[in-house]
Formats: structure tokens, sequence, C-alpha cells
């Protein structure tokens, strides 16, 4: 094809050691790695080595934006962030992202994405618009948050312009600093702000007027009407209230909802304006999401603006520092930081539920302390607690981290039955999040286990407690025609049928390296479920159209399946070959997953999950004695290549 | 008496201008969520690509500032003036009156990229709805036109998530 649609053609390649900035053809790299993470993971397969630390110069930051962002896909103004994350632990080849609107922004300036390296010898930030990309001194934003940041970059180029950037904790190299846009919008996970911060880039600003070409605008508008707007989740019992108490308050000049750009999927998200701060005079505005900090309202708000504006990742504050501060107070390792008392629970933190609120003043000294480095505490705070646990009370508190977090990976548990983040699946279900779990480079649920445990379970007649609108032989039906196998649905407490554990594991893990390549976002793809279709199916096929009618490529549903398997596997020779990935290490993250599952206490017993992680194996051509991809399954993959330099380091199974 | 006699033989100067009236998108801004797919299906359905800046209607938002978004869409005037500035300056006017939803548009082969209309808008500079684009060495203006081809009705109302935009049909809009 003569003529790219979908993609812009052009991918910025920013080498800040030596001031220089060109572009890179995306056509070298699709359709086969389809844009956004496919082609972040090939790059990174060609250019990163072995050995390379997540925040020296020689780290790759990948901005990748995908065919389908900027368009009327629903979902498409999200951005794909990719690199060494310092978050991880050790640190290892991941990925983050984002919604907001800078996504799209960047493919309207011209660009399928921006990759940088090396490392500018003073602070910089890079302007990006109408094709044209430059580097520009950044001295008078240095020591700014990424509020003021986004607003002097306003003054300068205009008030259209989308900012990303980091913040004071990103230029502290905080291992969890977060990439931040706007108020509400962050690459959360990864530390990704503190490999912008290692690079002495403090934002990239981007605008553009040049718009998306799409190959048929006609079918590509047909397919956009048609998608259903059912939402991840089915329709709530008569009654029940679909979104939290404050969605539902009155829209005005201190609250209004907002939504990532370019997206129909019901997602709660709010944006408090002009609110009084608990503890610091003035008034705060933050977005406010899924996540959140267990405190006063008003004391949320200020503490989530200064996380936004800290540029720090809340999620690892909320959810993982502070219960295991809470914990280190109930194991005699700490009582109180700058004079102000940890709270504790009376009984021993079992999971996320045990922890108690702490005020406000607590939350403003305890972000201050992390995105300054201040003291000897928050200098190790300032790396998370993994990290943290390492440097403090002369290691004592390490173990205890192992309730809240698979230590792997930096990040705590989620949506996998255990510690109390995110939702509540329940035996066997949790065997699903806990296989791509085992398998993944990070918290798999961002892109790959929501789809699963927030669109399926839901729908199922028998999950736990719950009930989904379905009857049991709709479930059966559509979950054969799906993953092949009717047993994915049954709620029989067994090991038996690893198969209906290992290929919807599989299954979601793939689509959600297709959400991460087109660049669509997960609360929106893949739906198994639908309450708009008479057998209750919903159209699987829904973003292979949409990358069809995108780019002018014809590609049926099992053709893009294989896009994203593609795009796993070359992830997993990546994690493999760079930072020593193997079954050894998939055991271990399985055995950080044996406390008693909070939903329903149930103890994943080892021996019977050993044979289901075989099955996982096999199912995706790989070898269960090694973990590796083997050459037969790479090269069905067309990764020729990946299976020789794997080969080379000796890891390849035969 | 003879010259009273000659105002009435005349039409009145309401009579001669007057047009058809018009539907309108009716706007909730406590509704908008500020996902702008408004603006991209817009360019979609009209320019064929995906462009917010060749949208007809416009969303804008300060997360920094406190307040509700702003909608920017031409409220289809009575009187409208963008019209009566072409035809004052052309004798024929580019912005022309659709038949079905009476729609004021731009006529794209008849713009003379003149800006007149954009000036004649009550909504300039403020709030402009008027918009243009390079057509060869031309900027031709290009503003809502209600998707008069489209009989479902405006497709901007058809898609906002959050139920902000309200298609009005002309007989059903307040006087």
């Amino acid at each position: 094809m003569s003529e790219l649609y979908g993609w812009t053609g052009k991918i910025l390649r920013v080498d800040l050691t030596g001031g220089k900035v060109s572009t890179v053809d995306t056509a070298a790299y699709v359709p086969r790695f389809i844009g956004g993470l496919g082609v972040a993971a090939k790059i990174a397969w060609d250019e990163l080595r072995p050995g390379v630390d997540a925040l020296a110069p020689e780290n790759m930051l990948f901005l990748m934006a995908g065919p389908l962002t900027g368009t009327l896909a629903s979902g498409s103004s999200r951005v794909v962030v990719a690199g060494i994350a310092p978050q991880q632990h050790p640190s290892v080849f991941s990925r983050s992202g984002m919604g907001g609107h800078w996504g799209a922004e960047l493919k309207y300036a011209g660009f399928d994405g921006v990759m940088v390296q090396g490392k500018a010898e003073k602070p910089v930030y890079l302007w990006v618009h109408d094709g044209e990309a430059e580097i520009r001194d950044a001295a008078e934003l240095w020591g700014t948050g990424t509020y003021g940041t986004t607003s002097a970059l306003r003054a300068t180029h205009g008030p259209k312009t989308r900012v990303i950037s980091c913040g004071q904790a990103g230029e502290r190299l905080s291992r969890f600093a977060c990439i931040q846009t706007e108020t509400g919008n962050a690459a959360g996970q990864g530390g990704f702000g503190a490999v912008m911060g290692s690079k002495n880039l403090k934002a990239i600003a981007v605008h553009g007027a040049l718009g998306v070409r799409v190959a048929d605008p006609k079918g590509l508008l047909a397919l956009c009407l048609n998608a259903s707007r059912e939402g991840q989740s089915p329709p709530p019992p008569p009654g029940a209230r679909r979104w939290r108490g404050w969605w539902n308050q009155e829209p005005g000049p201190n609250f209004r909802r907002r939504k990532c750009g370019f997206c129909i999927t019901p997602c709660s998200d709010g944006l408090f304006m002009d609110i009084p701060g608990e503890t610091v005079p003035g008034v705060h505005t933050a977005a406010w999401q899924c996540w959140g900090y267990s405190t006063s309202f008003r004391a949320h708000v200020e503490a989530r603006a200064m996380t936004a504006d800290f540029g720090l990742n809340g999620w690892e504050i909320s959810y993982g520092m502070i219960p295991w501060l809470q914990m280190c107070r109930q194991h005699g390792l700490i009582d109180k930081i700058d004079g102000l008392e940890i709270p504790i629970p009376e009984k021993l933190i079992e999971n996320l539920e045990d922890v108690v609120p702490v005020s406000g003043a607590f939350l403003n000294m305890l972000l201050h302390k992390v995105a300054f480095r201040e003291g000897e505490l928050g200098d190790a705070l300032a790396d998370g607690s993994c990290y943290a646990a390492e440097r403090l009370f002369g290691g004592k508190g390490a173990p205890l981290l192992d309730r809240i977090y698979p230590r792997r990976f930096g990040q705590t548990n989620h949506w996998n039955a255990h510690w109390g983040t995110g939702g509540s699946p329940y035996f066997p279900f949790w065997l699903v999040p806990v296989l791509q779990w085992v398998v993944d480079s990070r918290d798999p649920a961002s892109d790959s286990t929501h789809q699963f445990t927030e669109h399926v379970l839901r729908y199922l007649p028998e999950h736990g407690p719950e009930r989904g609108p379905l009857t049991f032989e709709q479930a059966r039906a559509v979950c054969e025609k799906v993953y092949g196998t009717p047993y994915v649905c049954d709620p029989t407490p067994t090991y038996d049928h690893p198969e209906a554990r290992a290929l919807p594991a599989i299954f979601h893990h793939n689509r959600g390296m297709l959400v991460e390549s087109l660049v669509l976002c997960d609360r929106e793809q893949t739906r198994v479920f639908s309450m708009l279709t008479e057998d209750r199916k919903a159209d699987t096929a829904l973003m292979s159209k949409l990358f069809s009618a995108c780019t002018g490529y014809e590609t049926s549903e099992a053709e893009l399946d294989r896009g994203g398997e593609r795009v796993f596997n070359l992830l997993r020779a990546i994690d493999i070959r760079n930072h020593g990935r193997s079954r050894e290490i998939d055991w271990q993250v399985a055995q950080n997953l044996t406390y008693p599952a909070f939903t329903d206490k149930v103890v994943l017993d080892l021996e019977q999950f050993a044979p289901m992680l075989d099955t996982y194996y096999e199912l995706r051509g790989w070898d269960p004695a090694t973990g590796y991809p083997t050459r037969a399954k790479l090269e069905a993959l067309e990764l020729g290549e990946v299976a020789d330099g794997l080969e080379a380091a000796g890891k390849l199974s035969k | 008496m003879s010259a009273n006699k000659t105002a009435v033989q005349q039409p009145s100067l309401p009579t001669l201008l007057a047009v058809q009236r018009a539907g309108v998108i009716q706007t909730d801004v406590k509704r908008c969520l500020v996902c702008r797919e408004c603006e991209v299906a817009c360019s979609l359905a009209h320019e064929s690509e995906c462009n917010p800046e060749l949208s007809r209607i416009r969303i804008d938002a300060n997360d920094f500032v406190a307040g509700l978004p702003d909608i920017r869409v031409c409220k289809q005037c009575d009187w409208p003036a963008c019209y009566y500035a072409c035809l004052g300056k052309w004798g024929e006017s580019a912005i022309r009156i659709d038949e079905r939803t009476g729609a004021r548009y731009v006529d794209e082969n008849l713009c003379r990229a003149c800006g007149a209309c954009v000036r004649a808008c009550p909504l300039t500079p403020e709030r402009p709805v008027i918009f243009d684009k390079k057509v060869g060495k031309k900027r031709i203006r290009f503003k809502c036109d209600l998707c008069k081809d489209r009989p479902e009705g405006p497709l901007c109302v058809e898609i906002c998530p959050g139920k902000a935009l309200t298609f009005i049909p002309a007989e059903e809009r307040r006087k």
C-alpha cells in the first residue's frame, strides 16, 4: 500500500544526549506489529540490550499511539508508555499508559509515537507540533509541579496545547513517579516519571491540526455508531445505582463529570474544582477516579491534587505504602513520622479492608516526604515500599510486603483476589488473573485482567454471592464460541479443566496487547457478553473491524488476535533475554500469591496449580520446563528473528 | 397620504428578509463530559477525516479553571446575520438555507473566502462558530449544517455519551 491510513507514518526519535531529533518510518513496523506497544516492543527488542538500568541514559522511553488513536473508535485518546520500568522490582522492560487527550493530539501533531533516548545536559522539554519537533530549554520549568508546567507551556504554545510532564518526584527520580497529563490522567504504575527525570526531560507539549485520515470513513462511522454503549459491566439490577454517590451530584462550579477524549463508554471520572484544603490554605482541583485515599473528602481532594502535581503514583501510596507503614507499626518497627502517629487498627492487618483511614495532615506530610526525598525515611520511601523495605528497619519490614505485593513487580495485588485492591473475584475464577500475574511483567489488570474480572465475571449467573444477568446455558454457549470451552463459566471450585482457566487468561492477555497496540482502552475492549444480542455474545470481532476500516488492511478477527499474540510473545522474549525471566521466576510470583483470598479465604494450592501452569505454557506454545517460547511457535508468529536472538542467548526451547 | 400608500404597497423589510426558521442543537453544559466525541464524529462525517480542527462543534474546557465547559455550535438564528452579510456583499449568499431542516450552511462552491459571515456573526469573536479551512489557496468557511443530509438528524446529538446535546426541530423551537 503506497499510502498509510490510520497511522501518520512517522515515529519521532529523540536523542537527548546529542540534542538531535529524527524520524523513523512507521511502515517499517506495521502492520506486523500493529502500532503502540507492539512497535515499541519491536524497537526495544532490536535496540535495548541486557543490563541497562532503568534510570540510565541508555534506557528508552516510548510514548506510543496506534493506528486507531485519535479516531472515532471509542477509547482512542490513550497513549502507551513503555521502557525499562524503575518501579518494577527488579526493573524490567514493562508498560504503562494514560488516557486524557495527549495521545490523540500527538497523532494530530503528525506522529505515531515518540521515543526518547540519552540524557540532556540541562533540563529540556519537547515541543511537537504539525509534523515538527524541537528540543527546548526547560530551566524555568524545572522544580515546578505538573499543574504549573502545563499552564506555563499553554501560555507559551496556546491554550489547546496538550502536555505530559513529570513533577518534582520525577525530577528526584522517585521510582514510583508518574507521567501526568492535566489533572486526572497519568501513566501511574511503572515509575516512568523518573525515567523522564533521569533524562532531564521535563515535559512534552503537543498540538496539531493534521488530523487522522482513515481508509473507510463511512464504514468507521457506521461501526462506531453500532458499537454497543453498554459499557464494560452489565446493566445494574433494578434500583441499584450505577455510579458512586459523588458521580450523581449536580455539576456546577465545584464539580463536573469528565471523560478521556473520544470515548463513549461509561466510566466514573469526575473533577472537583476549587475545594478548600484541609491542611493547606487555598483551593484544590483534582480528578476523582477508581483509586482513592482513605481520609476525609477535603483531605482527599487536597491530597489527590498534591499527588498529581508532584507527579506521584497515588495507587502505590494509598494501597501499598500507607498499609505497609501501618503493618510496620503493628510489628514495632516505627511509631511516628515527623511526630505524626501512624494510625493502626486493633487487629493485625490481613488485607486492605483492615487498613484504617489517615488524616489530611498525615497525607500532606507523607506526600511531601516522598516527593522531595525529605530525610532518610522520605529518601527511602521515595523508591516505593518494595525498595524502601530493603533499606529501612534493618530489612525487617520486607516480609510484611508479601500480603500486599508480588514483590517482583513493586506493584500491589490487583483484581487477583489478594490484598483487596480491585473487585471481588471468587475461586476458581481468580485462577485466571493469577495466571496472568504469573507470566506478566507488571500488574496486568490495566489492559488484560479487567476484561475478564470486570466484564465476563459480572455477567455470569453464579460468581460467589454475585449474580449476573445471564443464564448458565447462555454463558456456556458464548464461552464455547469465544474461548473454545464452556467450562470458563463453571463455578465448581476445582482445579479440573485447567484449560478453562488458561484459555481465558491467554485470550484476554492477547486482547490486552491489542488494546495497547491499536491503542484503545480496556474499559471498552474486549467484550465477550452483550445484552443487546439475542445469543448474548458480543461482537468480539469489533477490534479487527475497526482496524480494517481505519487502516485499509483487511484483517480478520483471528489474524488480529495473532498480532496480539505476537506482541505478547515479543514482550516475553525481551523479558527472557534481557531480564532473565523463566518458569522459575513465574513460579516465585505464584508462591507470593498464597495468602487466603480476601473474597473467599481459599488458598492457592501450588501442587494443583503446577499442572495448570504446564497447560498454560503448552497452550502458549512455550516449553513447560523453562517457560521459554519454542522456535516453532515464534516462527508461526512471524518472529523468526526473535527465535534466532533467543537461541543466541541460549534461551530458546526446541 | 401618498407616502403612506407607497409604504403599504412595498413589502416590509422583515418580510423581504425573512428566511425559513431552522432547527437547533440545544446544549446542556452540565451534562458535557468533555470527551470531544462530537468533534471527531463531526469531522469524520463532513470531512472524511478525524480532526477536531475540522469540526463544526467545539468543546472548550480547562481542567485548571473552575467551572463548566463551553460547547460552541451555531445557534441557527431566526435572523441569520451571516446570511445577510454574504447576501449584502455579493448579491447571492453562499450561506444557504436548507429546505428540510432550515439549517444555515455554507455552500463551499460559492464561498468567496471573504470572512464577512464570521464578522457578522453575533458570537464572534468570543465564541466563534464559523470556522475556516484551506482549500487550494482560499480559506473556505464552514459551519454547522445540522447534518442536513442525514435523515436521522445531527450526528453529534446521536453520539454524545453524556446526552448534553438535543436537536430541536424548527417547529418545536421557542419563538
